[in-house]
């Protein structure tokens, strides 16, 4: 929990006292702001704090150590105090005297005396809440410790919670009002033991009946050991490190103790064919390390997080190759010009073979990297550059060299397409640019299909309507598109679903695909 | 919670679903045990420089004259469990308002304002909040403190109520201003909240009012203002990531850690300067005459006797105590009203006529508020927190879930009630957004289950936040930008018909489902005991656990983690090992330096601590990426790092900054993981501001000496928790059921009748916008309200817009993404596909929207202004989703409504 928990103590002589404090120091955060922009406020807080915070800082700094006494003080001034790691999340609860971080200081010391001398709580043993928005806010529990050279024989402690989070503290009462009392229970209970121990030895009520009794002086009267310490108190020599252990349980135990179940939507498609394969991919690393002893590329772990954009390249390969490239869906079809680039898209969508035959590898393969958006991940099997024809089972995007022919069965079926990719004959000239594609290539598309490609389907003419809109950015058409696929897929979840799973009539069918 | 079940499924079957099971079994009562109203006693307390203390209203010494009826019948008799609880003095005050006699006042009150004020009056002048428990009779007592503040008028006695409304719906305009609120610079607040950037990573800088012209030092209004609009981190782009991008659920949770953080020291926030008004002309008039008031009211309640029932309200109290709170504050504001009206009569008994009037017209309000937020009946069975838990049963609620839908639609089909509804609690019950986010992990379970958070469950583990104000926030739908909170109110004669809405929203309007974990009752050996070992024998006995002789820090062996740094001290004394450290790093780095000096015995803890926190658990969180980074930097570049500007060393940072400053920054702003980078950023300004300021900023550390030294570590205790549902939860307990009579904090329920909903609504949300629950600001509030008579879907805003003639609020537009998506869902459901592919489908749907905003926030990324015409073509969006889609993509991307607004 986002809190301390101190122990206080009125001292007789020296009145309300910070005794021993368990703070809580969070790990860095897991989402940090950007760089360049800082926790806020620490500046201003710190001019923030010299009003109060400061003077009674330095108050209690300049007095307070000469004003020590036993009573008041619970590690040695030489301890260098405790701490405890909570390895699950990077949490350390620290304990000191004070709390370690400035800002903390006069918190708890307000706390403290709140605490002990200025709220009420009837019985004087008891929780409280209180708490204001420049100071914090407190949960305390008053309570009597036994103490046989006491005035009234029992000295007054308290315990406090302080947080920021009011809701939070508040919502805490029942919990830390549960455990707390378990805590002062138990140190009542060993300090009465030792109460009871001294009384037997030395009863002090006879004592303090035959000796003179002035009230200026008594509680000086004791000289030497003017308030006694708490470990004295419970004679307990590991009080404080106990008393440690449990304040950082209380801390813990109090943040974790309500936990939130918070659903995330399922994975995308995409998502979910890119963890599958990379799953297999691992199989296969594993198996080709146990054969060849490994020493190949450490595959990212399953747990990480897949970004689909990551897989939208089979491989690296495309960086290395020089050249001209088409950049975008809608580069591709500025240079392709409208018509043909909407044939290329029909085919690409009916899943038809795409060949692409040409001499320069890199131009091709980027041709193919922007035509694979338009396809769920699942649906593409790119070979990029091959010397010889593949299969259209094998491949739906195929690239050749411009040399290798094209099977008959191929180039007469309306499944397939070609894109010859010719050089422009206009000599040696450098090429102007990168980006004149049209300077250095011409286009050839040739197919046997008959059906019109101009009319549907509706995915397609909503693909360029986005791609036509100059004023939509690339970012826009990517997520657009990325739209449009998922409404696709979920019609084809359902399609699926429905025909195939549960084998139903043609009309029913036709209905679901209506209202899908 | 099974028997339930099996009833609710057991008659499902045999009845086939009938309207009737829906009806019956969808409530639960809430409370365990009866609540009587005059369980709730008000004091008011003044405390006065110079007259001391004084009672201003004390509940119980209140009479009520009035021979026809018994004495204050309203209190003494408990409305019976399904009926309302009624004001009956409403409607009669009209007539002839009741008329009280003020009595003496109990024995006890002067302990009481002991307890109010403390025994040492304090300075602060903001208010102040107190609980305290009272033992015996056993009461719980929630007390808030004002500082009082006068009219700000300087003109005396004309200063009047009128007065001081015009000159308050100056400073909020859309406020025309039923309530006499104070508080100071408020406006600005609201101009803030209200402002689209609020919470916007990518505004621009946002004016501040200006600081330190208060004595106080700071407005807490600007620190949240700047809190809050530099530390939404703007989520990754969708370039980088579709899949991945942390949901505003996260943001909202990460804020609120930050927030509240101890670490950051005290904040205070937006309300931290409520004070307490009064018109007090003979005051106001000369300011140096005002005397320090403080004004302070409680709220005592008597706990029940029996121990159970104790231990349940208790519960209930501490986990809903931010509604109390909310209520108490409207309290406060009638009672700010009513000794502002009553000052203005003449006549001494009339006047106090008037105000015990008032206060017990405000306080009626207020008990009755109170009993049906305890009493009121729940949706036993909410269909969206079912799911989450249940996953067994996941079958049959999709099933029942859909079937209600679909006689649902058939009901409404003409008017689109339910395409309508929808629209409305899918644009402002924002919750279900990061519910369909796609995640970026594998599923674990079946294909139909929706992955839990991961990334969420990590920050509450490491940075806690409260899980319940989480909960509260995703139920009000608090998560878009601005910030707007909404709930919904089903109004119809019909109950079957009622309830079967509220069934299905219960479906839409979502939030976390909350688990506690508990110890074990008995359990021995207890973590929270210091003294366990020690019970039985007063000498001190090691625990099985070795622990470290405090005394004696030299014999101890440090530690049993198996961090770099320990092991290296392992075996030394602390002191010196450290000490030996520390030299090398001082002489490598920084050649000119000269043999470790006092100002370097000063530096250590600051360099152990940090630079432990940096190797140690660091490197835990961050994973492998951050160990071989340092591996490949130079270790100590990273070392010195960590003391540049730190408190003390002021002897020698001028060069040491100058040498390492340099060479760090260039290396690290490379490779460095930006999560490292920004923590080592934020360390560094912090300390630097402190090494800036004056001598007396380390004073604190020289309590410890110069012997400081790294602390002892020792094993965190664990102990065995039980894991259960949690039961005190706003899931539950806000989603209410067929109430008798309209509530103003629940997310959702129904009446019968909107005859008081019309009453209190605008006032209500009025008073969310001034003192929201939720504990943060809050631009908007709005009310959904479904009439199933009318079959009408109106939304109702704290905004006031004009509406016609006597209409509470706006029609609902049909999305048509929402009507779409519903027919196609029941449609589905129609040819018998399975209700979970059913279901499946709709979440499906849903997620279609979400990625429709992506694509509008992208496209409106950059510019001023659109054209609902351009989104049309451009994008494929029909205007009628717009206010939908802008809704949904302002929790992911918060500059779209200064777009579209």
């Amino acid at each position: 929990m986002n809190a301390l928990v101190a122990l206080c103590h009125f001292c007789e002589l020296h009145g309300p006292r910070t005794l021993f404090c368990t703070e809580a120091v969070h790990p860095p955060s897991p989402s940090p702001p950007q760089p360049g922009s800082a926790i806020p406020g620490d500046r201003d807080r710190e001019a923030d704090r010299e009003g109060e915070g400061l003077t009674m800082r330095a108050n209690s700094s300049a007095t307070q150590r000469a004003d020590m006494c036993e009573g008041c003080r619970s590690l040695p001034a030489s301890h260098p105090g405790f701490v405890s790691v909570d390895s699950e999340t990077g949490i350390r609860y620290l304990s000191h005297q004070h709390p370690r971080q400035p800002q903390l200081f006069s918190v708890v010391r307000q706390a403290c005396v709140r605490s002990l001398s200025c709220e009420v709580c009837p019985g004087r043993e008891g929780p409280i809440f209180f708490g204001d928005e420049q100071h914090g806010f407190v949960f305390s529990h008053t309570f009597f410790i036994k103490d046989s050279l006491a005035r009234g024989f029992q000295r007054w402690y308290s315990i406090v919670v302080v947080a920021m989070d009011r809701i939070y503290l508040i919502n805490s009462w029942p919990f830390l009002l549960r455990h707390l009392r378990q805590t002062i229970q138990s140190l009542q209970d060993t300090a009465l033991k030792v109460f009871d121990n001294e009384q037997c030895v030395c009863p002090q009520r006879a004592v303090r009946m035959n000796s003179a009794f002035s009230p200026a002086v008594f509680p000086h009267q004791r000289s030497g050991n003017a308030a006694r310490s708490l470990t004295s108190l419970t004679q307990h020599s590991n009080l404080w490190a106990s008393l440690h252990s449990s304040f950082s349980w209380l801390l813990k135990a109090c943040g974790s103790r309500l936990t939130e179940k918070l659903l995330e939507g399922a994975p995308t498609e995409d998502t979910l064919v890119l963890i599958e394969r990379q799953t297999e991919q691992e199989e296969e690393m594993s198996g080709w390390d146990c054969a060849e002893g490994g020493g190949s590329n450490p595959q990212p772990s399953q747990s990480e997080s897949v970004q689909p954009k990551d897989f939208q390249f089979d491989d690296g390969r495309q960086e290395d190759l020089l050249g001209p490239k088409f950049k975008s869906l809608r580069h591709l079809r500025q240079v392709l010009g409208a018509n043909d680039f909407r044939q290329l898209a029909w085919h690409v969508l009916m899943g038809n073979q795409v060949i692409w035959r040409g001499a320069d590898p890199g131009l091709i393969q980027s041709a193919f990297n922007v035509l694979k958006a338009l396809l769920p991940v699942g649906c593409v099997r790119a070979v990029s550059y091959s010397p010889h024809y593949e299969e259209a089972y094998r491949c739906n995007f195929l690239g050749l060299s411009p040399d290798v022919p094209i099977p008959a069965h191929v180039s007469s079926s309306e499944f397939s397409m070609l894109v010859d990719v010719l050089n422009v004959e206009r000599g040696c000239v450098n090429p102007v640019s990168d980006d004149d594609i049209l300077s250095l290539y011409q286009f050839n598309i040739s197919s046997a299909n008959t059906q019109p490609t101009d009319k549907g389907p509706t995915l397609l003419n909503k693909i360029e309507v986005a791609l036509s809109n100059e004023n939509l950015s690339v970012e826009v058409v990517s997520l657009c598109l990325l739209c449009l696929k998922e409404e696709w897929m979920n019609k084809v979840k359902v399609l699926f679903k429905f025909s195939k799973v549960d084998g139903r009539g043609k009309e029913d069918t036709q209905k679901v695909l209506a209202c899908a | 919670m099974p028997t339930l079940l099996q009833k609710l499924f057991g008659k499902r079957a045999v009845g086939n679903g009938s309207a009737r099971d829906c009806s019956t079994a969808a409530e639960q009562c809430w409370a365990s045990a009866e609540f009587d109203l005059a369980q709730i006693r008000l004091i008011v307390y003044q405390d006065c420089e110079k007259r001391g203390r004084q009672v201003l209203f004390d509940s119980t010494a209140i009479h009520k004259l009035d021979t026809s009826e018994p004495t204050a019948d309203e209190t003494k008799t408990p409305p019976n469990r399904s009926g309302a609880c009624h004001i009956s003095s409403q409607a009669d005050d009209k007539d002839k308002p009741p008329s009280y006699q003020y009595t003496r006042p109990a024995s006890d009150v002067n302990m009481i304002g002991e307890m109010m004020f403390g025994s040492v009056s304090m300075s602060y002048k903001g208010s102040t909040l107190k609980i305290h428990h009272i033992r015996s009779p056993p009461q719980l007592m929630v007390s808030k403190v004002f500082s009082t503040r006068f009219g700000s008028s300087t003109s005396g006695s004309t200063n009047t109520l009128q007065d001081s409304f015009e000159s308050m719906s100056q400073t909020f305009p859309s406020h025309t201003s039923s309530i006499g609120v104070c508080r100071v610079r408020s406006a600005p607040l609201l101009c803030l909240a209200r402002s689209a950037s609020f919470f916007a990573a990518h505004s621009n800088p946002v004016d501040m009012p200006s600081r330190g012209h208060s004595e106080d030092g700071d407005s807490g209004i600007a620190r949240s203002a700047s809190l809050s609009s530099l530390l939404a981190t703007p989520l990754p782009s969708p370039g980088s990531s579709f899949s991945s991008g942390l949901s505003s659920s996260y943001q909202r949770r990460w804020l609120r850690s930050q927030a509240t953080s101890l670490q950051h020291g005290p904040m205070p926030r937006w309300n931290t300067e409520e004070m307490f008004s009064l018109s007090d002309e003979s005051c106001s008039s000369n300011p140096a005459m005002i005397q320090r008031k403080k004004i302070a009211i409680s709220i005592i309640i008597s706990l029940p006797e029996r121990e159970e029932e104790n231990h349940n309200f208790q519960e209930f109290f501490f986990s809903h105590f931010p509604l109390f709170e909310s209520h108490m504050n409207k309290l406060k504001t009638a009672i700010e009203r009513a000794m502002i009206v009553c000052r203005r009569i003449a006549e001494s008994s009339q006047r106090v006529q008037v105000y015990l009037c008032r206060v017990m017209e405000a306080l009626g309000e207020f008990r009755m508020t109170v009993w049906n937020l305890y009493m009121a009946p729940r949706i036993s069975e909410p269909v969206w927190l079912s799911m989450i838990s249940q996953s067994t049963e996941r079958n049959l609620l999709c099933q029942r879930f859909l079937k209600e839908m679909s006689l649902l639609m058939e009901h409404g089909a003409k008017s689109q009630f339910l395409a309508a509804l929808l629209t409305a609690v899918l644009t402002h019950h924002l919750a279900w957004v990061s519910t369909v986010m796609p995640s970026s992990l594998p599923p674990i379970k079946s294909a139909c289950q929706k992955p839990a958070s991961q990334t969420v469950d990590l920050l509450a583990k490491s940075h806690p936040y409260n899980p319940l104000w989480a909960q509260l926030g995703d139920l009000y739908g608090a998560l878009g930008s601005p910030v707007r909170v909404c709930r919904t109110v089903v109004v119809g004669r019909r109950r079957e018909l009622v309830q079967r809405v509220l069934y299905v929203l219960s479906y839409f309007i979502r939030c976390s489902d909350l688990q506690e974990h508990v110890q074990p009752q008995g359990q021995m050996d207890n973590p929270a005991s210091p003294c366990t070992s020690q019970t039985t024998d007063p000498t001190p006995e090691k625990t099985c656990t070795p622990k470290p002789d405090p005394l004696k820090p030299t014999a101890c062996v440090i530690g049993t983690s198996e961090k770099a740094l320990n092991s290296d001290l392992g075996n030394a004394t602390p002191g010196t090992s450290v000490e030996q450290n520390h030299e090398i790093l001082l002489t490598d780095t920084n050649s000119t330096s000269p043999s470790p000096s006092l100002e370097s015995t000063a530096v250590r803890p600051e360099f152990t601590e940090m630079g432990q926190e940096c190797f140690g658990e660091d490197s835990d969180s961050v994973g492998g990426g951050l160990e071989h980074i340092l591996a490949n930097q130079s270790p100590l570049l990273h070392r010195v790092q960590f003391h540049i500007g730190s408190p003390s060393e002021t002897a020698n940072d001028g060069q040491a900054e100058g040498l390492t400053g340099a060479g760090c920054e260039r290396g690290l702003d490379r490779k460095l993981h930006q999560r490292l980078l920004s923590d080592i950023w934020r360390k560094e300004s912090s300390d630097s501001a402190l090494g800036d300021s004056d001598d007396e900023e380390t004073s604190p550390r020289e309590l410890y000496g110069a012997t400081e030294q790294k602390e002892y570590e020792l094993p965190l205790p664990s102990c065995q928790v039980e894991s259960r549902a949690s039961v005190n939860h706003f899931g539950h307990s806000l989603l209410g059921g067929y109430c008798p009579q309209y509530m103003p904090d629940f997310a959702l329920h129904g009446i019968s009748s909107d005859l008081r909903l019309k009453q209190c609504l605008m006032a209500d949300l009025e008073h969310t916008v001034l003192h929201p629950a939720l504990d943060e600001p809050v631009a908007e509030a709005l009310c959904i309200v479904a009439d199933t008579d009318r079959l009408s879907v109106q939304v109702v805003t704290s905004q006031r817009r004009v509406c016609e003639g006597g209409r509470l609020g706006r029609d609902v537009m049909v999305s048509n993404l929402v009507h779409t998506l519903i027919t196609s869902v029941l449609q589905l459901f129609a040819l018998n596909i399975a209700s979970d592919f059913c279901v499946m489908h709709l979440e499906d749907r849903l997620q279609e929207v979400y990625f429709k905003s992506r694509s509008l926030a992208e496209y409106l990324r950059g510019q001023t202004r659109v054209h609902v015409k351009e989104l049309g073509l451009a994008l494929g969006i029909e205007s009628s989703d717009i206010p939908l889609l802008a809704a949904v993509a302002s929790t992911h991307s918060p500059y779209v409504a200064q777009i579209l607004l």
